[in-house]
Parts: C-alpha cells; sequence; structure tokens
C-alpha cells in the first residue's frame, strides 16, 4: 500500500442492517406477563422471573429484608436443600441465581437448550416454594455481617456509600448497604411473609430468550407457574431532597492511600425521564468512554489517573450523575480543577458538530454489539420491560439518538450538571487530601472508613503557610481585553524569595523581591518597554503544577487575569 | 450426552503473508459484528532484568500514536465507528483486539497495520503513559487489600526469572525505562513474523483477504526474537512467606502450586480438578468451608495458564475468628481424598455438562471466538484446535484427574503464603 494511501482512514463496506425483532407477548390468567423471544442460533437458553419491586420496597424497620429473602431463594426450596439444589443446577452445567437491585429483582437461568426443562423446573421450584432454612438464613446473616466489613477495605464502595447519602438525602437509594444492626434483625417468619405478599404474578414478568417453542414453552409455563396466587402489588413514591445550594466536600480517611478515589455528583434523572437520550449522548461526549473529554485530558494529557470517567445512573425513580477518578494522592486539586473545568466547558460551549456525531455514532454503533450474545440480548429486553419503556424501544433507540442536536447536549448538560452544587467525595488519606481540595468546596466534613464523622480541625497541617515550590518555568497566558497573550516566568526560589525574568513579546522583565507565602506568589518585574522603565506586579496562586492570577501594569487601567502551568523540571 | 450434543465447528481458514505475519479467518455472518484480535508473542515473560512491566507499559504505546493515527487517535476511531476497543499483557502475549459493526472492518485493519508498521515514539509520550501505568498499578495493586498476593506468590512458585516476576512491574524499573528502550523492544517483538491475526465475525472472506493483503503486506519482516528459556526444575523457590498488608481487614492465606503446562493430559486433568474442589456452590470446598465447617469469608481459586509451567491456586478470607491451619487441612484433606478415590461419578457428569456449557458459550461472541483461536495460532500453531479442545477435555478420565491430584498437588511441594494485616492503628502511632 503507498503511503498516500495510509494517510486517512478508509471508508467503511457496504453497511448492514441489523434490527431486534420484537418479541412475543402473553399474560397468564394469573397476570403474569409472559414474554418470549425465539432465536435458534445458539443452543442455550435463558430465562429471567422478574418482578417490579427490589430494596426500595423494603420496609420501614425491615432494611436488607428484600436482598436477603432473594439471595435465601436457592437456599433450600420445599423439595430440595440447598446442597441438592446447588447440585442438580450445576450437574446440568446450568446456572440459577437471584439478586434484587435498588428497583428490581431478578431471578436468572441459564442453560444448555438441551435441558431448557430440567432448569425451567428448578427456577419455579425457587421463586414459587422456597423454605428459608433457620440454619442456612443463620449462615447467612454471619456472613453477609463480615462481608460489610469487609467491603468498607475498599476504596469504591467507601467512595459509593457517601455519595449515594449526599445525593439521595432520605430517599432508599442513599443506602447502598444494610446495618449490621440491620441484619441481625432477619428472621425466618418474616422472610416468608415477605416473600408470600412481594413474589406474586401481577407484580412480575417471565421472560425467556433463545432455543424454545412458543407453544411448547407456553403450555410448560401454566403447568408451573398457572396456579401461582395473585397479590397485591402497590406502587410507592419517595420525596426527593432539595438542592443542596452549595458545593460540598465529604473526604474518608484512608490512612496509608495509594490513590485518591474521587467522585462528583448531583441529583440527575430517571430512566423514563425526556431528556434521556440527549444526556447519553452528552454524558458520551463528556466522559462515558475511553474518547470522551475528562478521559482525553485526565489520563491522556495529564496522566493523572488510570481511568476518568463520567457516569449517568439513572433508576426507576430517580438518579443520579457522577464524574470519577482514582488519582495519585499528590495530584488530587489538580484532578479537581480539571474536572471542573470540563464540567463547565459543556455547559459553557456547544460541542462541535464533529464532536456530536462522533458520540451519537459510538452509541449506535455499539448497538449491535451488546446484542451479539444471548445473554446481552436478554439484557437490553429484560430492561426495556422492566423501566416501561416503549414496545418499540429497541427499533426506534438509533433514531432517538440520531435526533439529539447540539443545543439538546448544552440545554441538558446546564439542567443536570451543577458544579456549583455538586458534592465531592475522596476517599484517600486526608491529610494529604484535604488542603488541595478544600479550596473548592463551600464545606468540608471527614469521615473515617467505619462510617464515623471526625473533627475536621485535627486534619489541618500546621505547616500551610510553608512557602510553595514555585521554582522552574512557567508558561502563563494573560487575557488582554479578550485576546490571548502568552508570556514565559522563570523562576529561582530559596525559602521564600523569588527571583527571576518574566519574558513577553514587548520586553523582559527581572524579578528581585518576589516572596512566596502558602501557595501565594508575589513579585514584580521590572521591565524597559520601548525606552520606558514599566513595572509589572504579578499575584499569582500556586496548584502544584498551575497557576493562575493577575497581572499588574500602570499602563492598563485593570488587572490582567492570567493561567499557565509550570514545564516539566527535575524535583 | 456428548454424543448426542454435536456441536457445529467453528469455520476456520488459515493462511500467511509473505512477510510471516499468520491470518485466520472465521467467517459467521450471524449478526452484522466483526471482531480482529492481534497477538504479538510477547509478554511479561520476555522482559530483561531491571526493565520488568516494559512489555505491558509498551502496550500503553500502542495506544499514542503511530504515522498517520494522532495519539489518542485509535480510541477516537474506534469510538465513534461505534466499536469497542482494548490491548492487554500477559506473562505470555500482549494482545489488542477490536469489535466494529462489520462495515467498519476496514479501519481496524488500518490501525492495526498503521502501528505495526510506524508506531510513534516519543518521550512526552513515555512520560505521561508511564504516569498512567503507575496508576493502573496503584488502582490494582497497591491500594486494593490483597492486591499483591498473587505477584507475590509467584515468585514463590517460580524460580526462573522469565516466569515468576510480575507483568504489572516495579515503579523504579518502570521509571528507568527509555525512549531507547522502547524503540528497540517495538523492533524486536512488534514484526509482522512475530504476530497472529485473527478475524472472526460477518465478512466476506475474498474481501478480507485482499483488505490484509493491502493493509499488512508491505510491513518488513524482522529477524526472530532471541530464543526464551522457560524451564523451572519442579521444586517450588519458597514454601512459606508471610506477607503484611496494611490495607486487608482480615488474614488471608494463599496456596500455589506448580504444575505442567496448559494442553498436557495433567493440565487439563488439574483444572478439571480445580472444578472439583472450588468452582460452584457445589464444589467440595464450597461445601465444606463455607456451608459445612462455616469458616471462610470468601473463597477461591484458578489455573494460570501458561506455555511453559504453569499453577494452580487455592485461597480463602477466613473469618476473624478461625484457625487459618484448620480450613488448610481442610483443604489438603480434600485433596488428599481426590489423589486416593478420584472424582464421583456425579463430578465427572456435572465437568462434562459444564465444559459443553462452557464451549457453546464462548462461541456466543466473535470477540471470545477471536481470542480464542489467536492463542492456538499463536502457542500451538494450530487454530483448528479451538474445535478439538472440548473433546480433549472430554476424553479426561477420573483416573487421570486421581494420578495428576496426587501427583501434583497431594505434596508438600507448593507455596504457602500468608496474609497478615496491619492495620491503621499502626499507621496512625506512626504518624501522630
Amino acid at each position: 500500500m503507498t503511503p498516500e494511501l495510509r494517510k486517512n482512514p478508509p471508508q467503511p463496506l457496504a453497511p448492514v442492517s441489523f434490527d431486534v425483532p420484537k418479541p412475543f407477548e402473553t399474560t397468564l390468567d394469573n397476570g403474569l406477563r409472559v414474554i418470549i423471544f425465539e432465536n435458534e442460533r445458539i443452543p442455550l437458553v435463558s430465562y429471567r422471573l422478574a418482578l417490579q419491586s427490589g430494596d426500595v420496597n423494603d420496609p420501614d424497620g425491615g432494611t436488607g429484608i428484600t436482598s436477603a429473602m432473594v439471595s435465601m431463594l436457592t437456599e433450600g426450596t420445599l423439595d430440595y436443600t440447598s446442597l441438592q439444589l446447588a447440585e442438580k443446577i450445576e450437574r446440568l452445567g446450568a446456572n440459577i441465581s437471584a439478586s434484587a437491585s435498588d428497583d428490581f429483582t431478578i431471578v436468572a437461568a441459564s442453560s444448555l437448550s438441551l435441558y431448557s426443562a430440567e432448569i425451567l423446573h428448578l427456577l419455579a421450584e425457587v421463586v414459587l416454594r422456597p423454605t428459608f432454612p433457620e440454619d442456612e438464613l443463620d449462615l447467612y446473616r454471619r456472613n453477609t455481617i463480615e462481608n460489610l466489613k469487609f467491603q468498607r477495605s475498599q476504596p469504591g464502595f467507601l467512595a459509593g456509600e457517601q455519595a449515594a447519602r449526599l445525593v439521595y438525602g432520605k430517599h432508599p437509594y442513599s443506602k447502598v448497604s444494610p446495618t449490621a444492626a440491620d441484619i441481625e434483625k432477619l428472621d425466618r417468619d418474616s422472610l416468608a411473609t415477605f416473600h408470600a405478599s412481594t413474589f406474586v404474578p401481577n407484580n412480575a414478568m417471565f421472560i425467556v430468550v433463545g432455543d424454545v417453542k412458543r407453544d411448547e414453552f407456553i403450555g410448560e409455563m401454566n403447568e408451573l407457574f398457572g396456579d401461582w396466587q395473585r397479590g397485591n402489588s402497590e406502587s410507592i413514591e419517595f420525596s426527593l431532597p432539595p438542592a443542596p445550594g452549595a458545593r460540598t466536600l465529604t473526604i474518608v480517611d484512608r490512612p496509608g492511600s495509594a490513590q485518591a478515589n474521587i467522585v462528583l455528583t448531583n441529583l440527575a434523572v430517571k430512566r423514563v425521564d425526556p431528556d434521556y437520550f440527549p444526556l447519553i449522548v452528552m454524558n458520551q461526549v463528556l466522559g462515558a468512554g475511553a474518547s470522551s473529554r475528562v478521559f482525553m485530558n485526565l489520563r491522556e494529557e495529564k496522566g493523572y489517573t488510570y481511568g476518568a470517567y463520567t457516569r449517568l445512573g439513572t433508576k426507576m425513580l430517580a438518579g443520579d450523575f457522577e464524574a470519577t477518578a482514582e488519582v495519585r494522592t499528590a495530584v488530587t486539586g489538580d484532578s479537581l480543577k480539571e474536572f471542573f473545568y470540563e464540567l463547565n466547558r459543556i455547559r459553557d460551549e456547544k460541542v462541535g458538530d464533529e464532536e456530536l456525531a462522533d458520540a451519537k455514532n459510538f452509541l449506535t454503533g455499539v448497538f449491535p454489539l451488546r446484542a451479539e450474545t444471548q445473554e446481552g440480548l436478554t439484557n437490553l429486553i429484560v430492561n426495556q420491560h422492566l423501566y416501561g419503556l416503549p414496545e418499540d424501544y429497541l427499533q426506534t433507540y438509533r433514531d432517538n439518538v440520531d435526533a439529539v442536536t447540539v443545543e439538546d447536549v448544552q440545554r441538558v448538560a446546564i439542567k443536570h450538571l451543577r458544579p456549583s452544587e455538586m458534592a465531592i467525595v475522596i476517599v484517600g488519606d486526608a491529610e494529604e487530601v484535604l488542603p488541595q481540595a478544600s479550596n473548592y468546596a463551600d464545606t468540608v466534613e471527614i469521615f473515617d472508613t467505619d462510617g464515623i464523622k471526625q473533627d475536621a480541625a485535627k486534619y489541618a497541617r500546621a505547616d500551610t503557610n510553608e512557602a510553595a515550590d514555585v521554582a522552574g518555568t512557567w508558561k502563563l497566558v494573560i487575557d488582554f481585553q479578550g485576546q490571548q497573550m502568552p508570556v514565559s516566568l522563570t523562576l529561582e526560589q530559596t525559602v521564600d524569595s523569588v527571583s527571576g525574568v518574566l519574558e513577553t513579546m514587548l520586553g523582559n522583565g527581572e524579578i528581585a523581591d518576589g516572596k512566596v507565602s502558602g501557595n501565594k506568589l508575589s513579585a514584580t518585574a521590572k521591565a524597559d518597554m520601548q525606552g520606558q522603565p514599566v513595572d509589572f506586579t504579578i499575584a499569582g496562586k500556586v496548584d502544584v503544577d498551575s497557576m493562575s492570577g493577575t497581572i499588574t501594569a500602570p499602563i492598563v487601567p485593570d488587572p490582567l487575569p492570567f493561567t499557565g502551568t509550570r514545564q516539566r523540571h527535575d524535583r | 450426552m456428548s454424543e448426542i450434543f454435536k456441536l457445529p465447528p467453528i469455520e476456520i481458514e488459515e493462511y500467511s503473508l509473505a512477510n510471516g505475519l499468520r491470518v485466520v479467518l472465521n467467517a459467521d455472518n450471524s449478526i452484522p459484528v466483526v471482531s480482529i484480535a492481534v497477538y504479538y508473542d510477547v509478554g511479561s515473560r520476555n522482559e530483561r532484568e531491571g526493565r520488568t512491566g516494559f512489555a505491558h507499559l509498551f502496550e500503553h504505546m500502542m495506544f499514542q500514536g503511530s504515522a498517520n493515527v494522532p495519539k489518542a487517535g485509535h480510541f477516537q476511531h474506534i469510538m465513534k465507528a461505534g466499536g469497542t476497543m482494548n490491548g492487554t499483557t500477559s506473562s505470555e502475549r500482549t494482545n489488542y483486539y477490536e469489535t466494529l459493526p462489520a462495515d467498519q472492518l476496514p479501519l481496524a485493519l488500518w490501525l492495526e497495520s498503521d502501528r505495526m508498521l510506524s508506531l510513534a515514539v516519543t518521550q512526552e509520550n513515555l512520560d505521561n503513559q508511564r504516569e498512567a501505568v503507575k496508576e493502573e498499578k496503584r488502582l490494582r495493586y497497591d491500594n486494593q487489600p490483597y492486591g499483591q498476593i498473587f505477584d507475590l506468590i509467584n515468585e514463590m512458585i517460580y524460580k526462573n526469572f522469565a516466569n515468576s516476576h510480575s507483568t504489572i512491574g516495579s515503579m523504579e524499573h518502570l521509571d528507568d525505562a527509555t525512549v531507547e528502550d522502547v524503540q528497540e523492544f517495538f523492533r524486536i517483538y512488534y514484526a509482522p513474523n512475530n504476530a497472529v491475526i485473527v478475524l472472526s465475525g460477518a465478512f466476506e472472506t475474498q474481501t478480507v483477504k485482499d483488505l490484509i493483503e493491502t493493509y499488512f503486506g508491505d510491513i518488513p519482516s524482522q529477524p526472530l526474537p532471541p530464543s526464551l528459556d522457560v524451564a523451572e526444575p519442579t521444586e517450588v523457590a519458597a514454601t512459606y512467606k508471610e506477607w503484611e498488608d496494611k490495607l486487608a481487614p482480615f488474614p488471608a492465606f494463599l496456596i500455589g502450586w506448580k504444575i505442567p503446562p496448559r494442553r498436557s493430559p495433567e493440565f487439563y486433568a488439574l483444572y478439571l480438578a480445580g472444578k472439583i474442589l472450588y468452582d460452584g456452590d457445589s464444589s467440595r470446598l464450597y461445601q465444606n468451608l463455607v456451608k459445612g465447617e462455616e469458616s471462610v469469608i470468601q473463597l477461591f481459586g484458578f489455573t494460570d495458564e501458561r506455555r511453559g509451567p504453569s499453577s494452580i491456586f487455592v485461597g480463602a478470607i477466613p473469618k476473624p475468628e478461625k484457625d487459618l491451619s484448620k480450613i488448610r487441612e481442610t483443604i489438603m484433606r480434600e485433596i488428599h481424598d481426590l489423589a486416593v478415590h478420584g472424582p464421583k461419578t456425579e463430578e465427572m457428569e456435572k465437568i462434562e455438562n459444564q465444559l459443553v456449557n462452557d464451549a457453546v458459550r464462548m462461541r456466543q461472541s466473535s470477540m471470545s471466538r477471536a481470542q480464542q483461536i489467536a492463542e492456538f495460532a499463536l502457542y500451538d500453531g494450530d487454530p483448528t484446535l479451538v474445535n478439538t479442545e472440548l473433546d480433549d477435555l472430554l476424553a479426561v478420565t477420573s483416573d487421570h484427574i486421581r494420578n495428576a491430584v496426587g501427583k501434583y498437588l497431594n505434596t508438600e511441594n507448593r507455596a504457602l503464603l500468608d496474609v497478615v494485616p496491619v492495620g491503621k492503628e499502626k499507621k496512625l502511632t506512626q504518624s501522630r
């Protein structure tokens, strides 16, 4: 191939269309919705019994009961013990798992289609006839309590716990995990009663994807689930917290942490919000992937982190926005600066047409990739039905993404990203993190890893007035009435005294009397401009390798703002 | 069971370009998606002393631009085409892969060939990626409880430097890596005759062959890399070590055994022994330790599959008041039982169904097919093994398992790493 041909990316081949057919849907007499997606491509079958209730349905004083009840489904039934169930399922090479999220409960089973009848029978057994044996519940309680302790050693858990509390206030989404006391309270009778009242067919749907025959399957469903008795299914509502009105900083002190885990978050929207499509496009531009702005900035340009991302958590009743990165502790402040720069930029400036097109192309292009495996396809169909999305949701997804405009992106960024009242959560060594981050927030609170609030004063360093290191060459840009004027500032430092030179396009100035106090630099550069002595007064604030401030000269009326960074130098 | 459940073979076509690049095509038009996997025959085992972590640092450099692709342009090009991509480094190989809508196949070939031909290496990019890799090391290893135990136990199991040192490497060695090192590494290992490219998914075979010739045909081959000796004595390098972990909330332990290479009959037998011991809720150790004795919070085990001497691990995080040595006795007792009596009939039936199930699931996605095929092509010179490996595994008998467990696991020739938590109290007395 000639070098010329290599210069530009090649044109794609002829496009191949991809459409997900709509599944067949029916309802059993007891109200159980049955959704069937016949697909013979692979000799596998995936089943999902999905309920529209989850951890948010835990009753008052019963935190953790949904998750416990769901975890116990496979630990004993009328016909089988826990061990018998495990052996029966695994001997088929199959899998049954049950889990609850905030909004939903899903009991999933998958197997070779050869065993589709056996595994369906076992699925019905765990859904309809669990017995919650006392000894298994006792083991669950003790293991869960140990796991609660264990997860407190993981920085990601600690960050998520604080972020949820700060965003959701008293809403049940604020609880990411029950407490040991909640777990102690669980007993067999309440689990059995709770199962009977929430596991009702009129609150459930059954989804099958794979190598099944529709009529045969409906027959099997009637046989196994036809006698399942209806019950009450009530929807619940919770109020969301008021706008915080200020930017807060919450540090979880994890002494000896090798990194700082940063989360910036605010309340956003629920899954069915009309802003959903503009938001996912906006988020793709901003931080969802490895070609998004925050990754390009914090990792590829700055090398602060292995990964920096933004995420939309859109749930049934509410949702949140998060920006996250795990950075080396020394650049915690710098990372916050770059995050807020990107958050402000996507609000203040319209994204470019090409950047918008790239984000939309990604979202529409990966769609068939997500449907490649049976699990992937099943998840798409399950989510569509659980969230109550339109019947043609999977068929119109690409059109909905394509319809988003640059104006939509800016509008939803302004509305749903609110840097001035975000919660900043940082898990790390508080002594190191606090001085770098405190300037970014209106209030500060500090917790230990057990979630106990600490006295913030004891983390303040005695030596905060120690002179920052400003030595080196700084490339600064002065904003001169809208014109960007580059200047260079080369400094030498002895304790808190600074000397050096300011180089501008108009001439150079010697600095003789510079001072550093804490992170503040003050200096006067004596320049000679066309025979006239001119004094430039520099007032800068240093944040590791970045500096911002003003330069004042008698020839211009107002101080000129500048920002810039230090060139790499040996320290 | 396997008699009534014959899997259709994965279609394989293999050939080489004149420059030595090995090509494997697996056409499957069921979903309009295509995956490309490029595997280079270089991993951490090829690193020299003083440069640990280099193969992985180099992998990052492969995303930093080439003659016609700007820095980070790889991410941008793939994502705006609706694709996904990544690269990973292991002891054995470094791989790069993309999955794209089928019509975007030429893009992936252009990107992969441009960096194979003309990787751009600058001091600035090296410095930047060095920092990203250090953060990756902190994130995955240094800042996680128990994050370093697998690297530590490899140093105990293996005596040969090629096998024993970690893939993520040391901070000092990362600092020492120079632009010249990167350029030399590229020249030696990133040659077409040291690589395999696999395409799996929806494409028209002749079109693809033409495209591959166009993009890769003119990349010059290089002298073969220096030969590598990964031979090991059968003894492990160290049988016991205590590791103080300041982030761990509880004690834990990890046992590791040195075992024969991947695809050997003994390796297959031990892989299946592992399934019987620790895989799933019906496994012996889960039923004994998590249920039964109720002595552990977490139980885990796996095999580390290598071309040379490989390894198998069992580890546990016990409950706080439990006696670690009693838990290890239980583990060794089950191993002893397998070595004497072999697996039960039900266990063999379970394994058989699980193997078929795993094989079917692997076939679903173009990327998992491409990766499996690439490993067989690179390690064994025979991509069609993807179609026969299931038979090789199903041919393992309970006697094979009994004998292999007796020879390789039921022995004192194993490494034991004890993790001792040194909590925050210690840190507080040090710092204030």
